[in-house]
């Protein structure tokens, strides 16, 4: 009985370890990921690691998080959008039901950051039809991150992207967006890698570059 | 008159793009039905243009279709910047495909919008009756239409008014020749909203600065004013009640083409009724519900006179006097009822039918003569989306239609399928009948005549990607038993026929250039008819074999300004002196010089007081049509001996605009966002 339980529990953590490990190793793989194709991998990927971990929202919150990224890089074909903002919406609020909002306020703050995003990828499908309205929520959804963790570097870069984006007229800032982007460097120069988000390096350089 | 309110307009939608200020409500259909298990599923859209509040990449929103140079605020002007329109400059509507403006028709949210324009004056396209951004959705079909509409040969438009609004909002614009103000409100629980809003517009004081031809005694004068109220009702289920008046006034004197003594009076008065209620609802999880009311009150007065120079009545002896000097004088009161249920069966296919009633009466004087008519016309309707596989799927209705005043039937077959080659294109068959009564002028006199009919084939390709979208139309159409004139004593019969056929083509993009959006369109056209008075085949008057439009909208961000430009330029049309001399005979004929015409727009955006908790969106726009001055021919107006013709042309070389706009939006952000968290 005994040895039966040690064995149950020996192999409970080893399986633990190993989706722990391939959680890590995928949250590395993501960390050098640039192409569609790659996301897109890595969105199975973490897909069915979220099977492997349902209780855990981190599989859902980079699920979500590449597909948000795929429709950054479609931003310019509105067409091929739709599937990858449907997929990545459901997936955030997967990742944000399995929070408790009163206790984690800062992953809650990252869900919301990437909830953001994935906002921002149904406005590409055609601003004209889609800005007025999730234009709204993405930037609600910011929001809500920064007021839950006004230090967040990720929520920083989405600020940032934001103003630099948006004509003055509408409140745009590209000023503002420069020091913002460089506030964002400076808080992930203290991050870790590992399986929490620590990604945003390598967007906020590319919004940088525009001020060279 | 909503002249320019595209550019108070204009603001919303930049504005929206990146909506800082507005306050979120989903402004989602109240019948949702999900998210389409598939994405990639094929959708059949042979022969229309769809404008809609979904569109994604290159595809057109009703943004795009209105805000085109030169629409002038009126729907079917900026439309004929998509193919298969005819760029007709004396007159308004939209003449497809080598039909008249008469074979197309205008729903609103299923009921017909029956006098889309003030009344119709010679010479000079009259404005819209109604603001073309209450739409969120414009299908816009050039042929091949679904089962649901009918009595159109041609086209038809078919509008989605808007729902709800995002917020509550007053704006008013100021043009020296056109003033308004209208206010929407949304109520606190974002479920009902109501709205008002009043236009007026004189031109009397533009036309006393620019020169023009026609010697204007009176006005032109518009004025609209108009009511909406729209209330969510239960889990699914959406009213929406939308009602305007409007008057016209309009008199003006032109050089007589038969004496150059004389001068031609033209005097118009419109006063007009509309009122649209609609209903939709969900029942239960598969079914839905949609039903109109439509009712419209229409009176068209116009007197034609001929004067002499002191303004007092004259006559020629050699022409006959009723063709100079007479009075039209007409009310019509117009009616419909419409319902359509859907039931929705797997895999996103469904089965629509429904049934509706016209009642039209008409009373009053037509050419001096007392003329009254009633008409009962009867439509049931079915249609059915069926998926063939993933990606070939088919629309197949049929229509059928009874008209009590000719005692006539019709039933009319609708067929089309879409066949999806990639992901990116497309390929599209549509075939139907068309039917439709003859107008008025021919039914006041005559009511022994059949219906007119058209059939349609298509063939259609499309490519969307890249936020570019190209597409190709082909297609053929034969007309049938269209009114003609018997030479003996002009008695009509519907023994007329005629074709057209042509290629459409289509090009957008988004991408190439930041900023800039342009499309260009060709449209190939061959048509002939034999009907009214032409004595064989002729090619109609309206109809230009080649036209082309380019239309460019450039946005300057950090200038927060725009400019949007448009070009047409079209073969000349021919044009005929037809008489009566022992049977309708060609005396002369020809065609008009090419025509070309460039609109400029101009706009810039501004917020007037920035400390305001509800900051405005103000702007200025300056705009010219027919910016080069080209000097436009349309057709010609022969003399009674066809001894003299007179020149269609436009009223002034060019036409100018300037004006300041400004919009008050009700911004609720923070109480939302503290109610939220």
């Amino acid at each position: 009985m005994k040895k039966t339980f040690l064995s149950l529990l020996l192999l409970l953590s080893f399986s633990a370890f190993v989706r722990a490990q391939s959680l890590q190793e995928a949250v590395h793989k993501l960390d050098n990921a640039a192409s569609v194709k790659d996301y897109e991998a890595l969105e199975k990927n973490f897909v069915a690691l979220a099977g492997q971990q349902p209780q855990s929202w981190l599989p859902w919150y980079y699920a979500a998080f590449c597909n948000a990224k795929i429709g950054f890089l479609y931003q310019e074909d509105g067409d091929k959008i739709e599937p990858y903002s449907i997929k990545g919406e459901e997936q955030i609020s997967r990742a944000q039901s399995l929070l408790d909002s009163t206790k984690q306020q800062q992953q809650l703050s990252e869900v919301l950051m990437v909830m953001g995003m994935v906002y921002r990828t149904k406005v590409f499908i055609n601003p004209m039809s889609y800005g007025r309205k999730y234009g709204m929520l993405s930037d609600k959804s910011l929001q809500q991150a920064l007021q839950l963790s006004p230090e967040n570097p990720r929520a920083l870069y989405l600020r940032a992207w934001v103003k630099y984006y948006t004509p003055k007229m509408w409140g745009g800032d590209k000023q503002l967006a420069k020091e913002l982007a460089q506030k964002s460097v400076a808080l992930l120069a203290k991050e870790k890698a590992g399986e929490n988000p620590h990604w945003g390096k390598a967007e906020d350089d590319a919004l940088l570059s525009k001020f060279k | 008159m909503g002249k320019y309110l595209v550019w108070l307009f204009l603001v919303a939608p930049l504005h929206t793009l990146y909506a800082q200020d507005s306050l979120h409500k989903a402004v989602t259909d109240t019948v949702p039905r999900g998210t389409p298990k598939n994405l990639k599923q094929v959708t059949v859209s042979a022969g229309a243009f769809e404008a809609s509040d979904k569109a994604k990449g290159a595809s057109l929103t009703p943004m795009d279709a209105v805000t085109v140079a030169g629409s002038n605020g009126d729907l079917s002007l900026a439309l004929r910047a998509l193919p298969g329109v005819q760029q007709i400059g004396e007159t308004e509507g939209l003449f497809v495909r080598g039909g008249t403006s008469d074979e197309t028709k205008q729903f609103i949210d299923g009921t017909l919008f029956k006098y889309p324009n003030y009344p119709s004056v010679p010479g000079i396209p009259q404005p819209a009756r109604i603001n073309p951004f209450l739409f969120k959705g414009i299908l816009f079909s050039s042929g091949g239409y679904s089962a649901l509409y009918g009595q159109a040969m041609s086209s038809a438009l078919i509008l989605e008014s808007v729902d709800l609004p995002e917020k509550s909002s007053a704006r008013f614009y100021l043009f020296p020749s056109n003033q308004g103000a209208g206010l929407q409100h949304l109520a606190l629980n974002n479920r009902s909203s109501f709205g008002l809003g009043l236009n007026y517009s004189n031109q009397t004081l533009y036309n006393a600065l620019v020169p023009h031809v026609p010697d204007y005694f009176q006005g032109p004068s518009y004025v609209d004013a108009n009511a909406n109220f729209r209330i969510k009702t239960g889990r699914s289920g959406m009213l929406k009640v939308y009602a305007v008046w409007n008057k016209s006034t309009l008199g003006m004197y032109n050089p007589d083409v038969d004496s150059a003594a004389l001068r031609s009076g033209y005097q118009g008065k419109g006063n007009n009724v509309y009122t649209n209620i609609s209903y939709r609802t969900a029942l239960g999880e598969n079914w839905k519900m949609e039903t109109g009311l439509a009712y419209s009150n229409n009176h068209d007065k116009r007197e034609l006179s001929l004067v002499d120079a002191e303004g007092k009545p004259a006559s020629l002896p050699e022409v006959p006097l009723t063709l100079k000097q007479n009075t039209s004088d007409i009310r019509s009161d117009f009616a419909q009822a419409r319902m359509v249920f859907t039931h929705f069966l797997s895999n996103d296919q469904a089965v629509r039918f429904g049934a509706e009633h016209f009642y039209a009466k008409d009373a009053g004087l037509y050419r001096d003569s007392v003329v009254t008519q009633t008409d009962q016309l009867s439509a049931v309707f079915a249609e059915s989306d069926i998926y063939l596989t993933g990606s070939l799927a088919a629309k197949v209705g049929v229509r059928a239609e009874h008209t009590s005043l000719l005692q006539k039937w019709s039933l009319a077959p609708r067929v089309s399928l879409a066949w999806r080659l990639s992901e990116e294109s497309q390929l599209n068959f549509a075939y139907g009948l068309f039917y439709q009564e003859p107008s008025n002028e021919f039914l006041y006199h005559n009511r022994d005549l059949s219906l007119s009919g058209a059939a349609h084939y298509v063939v259609n390709y499309t490519r969307k990607a890249h936020n570019r979208f190209f597409r190709v139309e082909t297609y053929y159409k034969q007309y049938h038993d269209l009114v003609r004139w018997l030479p003996a004593d002009a008695k009509t019969v519907s023994t007329g026929d005629g074709y057209a056929k042509g290629i459409e083509l289509f090009y957008r993009d988004k991408k190439t250039f930041k900023n800039l959006d342009y499309w260009v369109t060709y449209t190939y056209l061959d048509t002939k008819r034999d009907y009214l008075n032409y004595p064989m085949p002729l090619q109609p008057g309206f109809a230009a074999p080649h036209t082309m439009t380019i239309a460019i909208k450039k946005f300057f961000p950090d200038l927060s300004s725009g400019v949007n430009l448009s070009y047409s330029l079209a073969a000349g049309r021919p044009y005929y002196d037809i008489r009566f001399a022992n049977g309708w005979q060609l005396f002369d004929q020809g065609t008009t010089k090419p025509y070309s015409v460039v609109n400029l727009h101009i706009s810039h955006l501004m917020t007037l007081f920035p400390r305001w908790k509800h900051k405005d969106f103000s702007g200025f726009a300056v705009g010219v049509n027919n910016l080069l001055g080209t000097k436009q021919v349309f057709g010609y107006n022969y003399s009674y001996d066809g001894r003299n013709k007179m020149a269609v042309t436009l009223p002034a070389g060019r036409t100018f605009f300037a004006g300041f706009f400004m919009s008050l939006g009700i911004d609720r952000t923070d109480d939302f966002i503290n109610n939220n968290l």
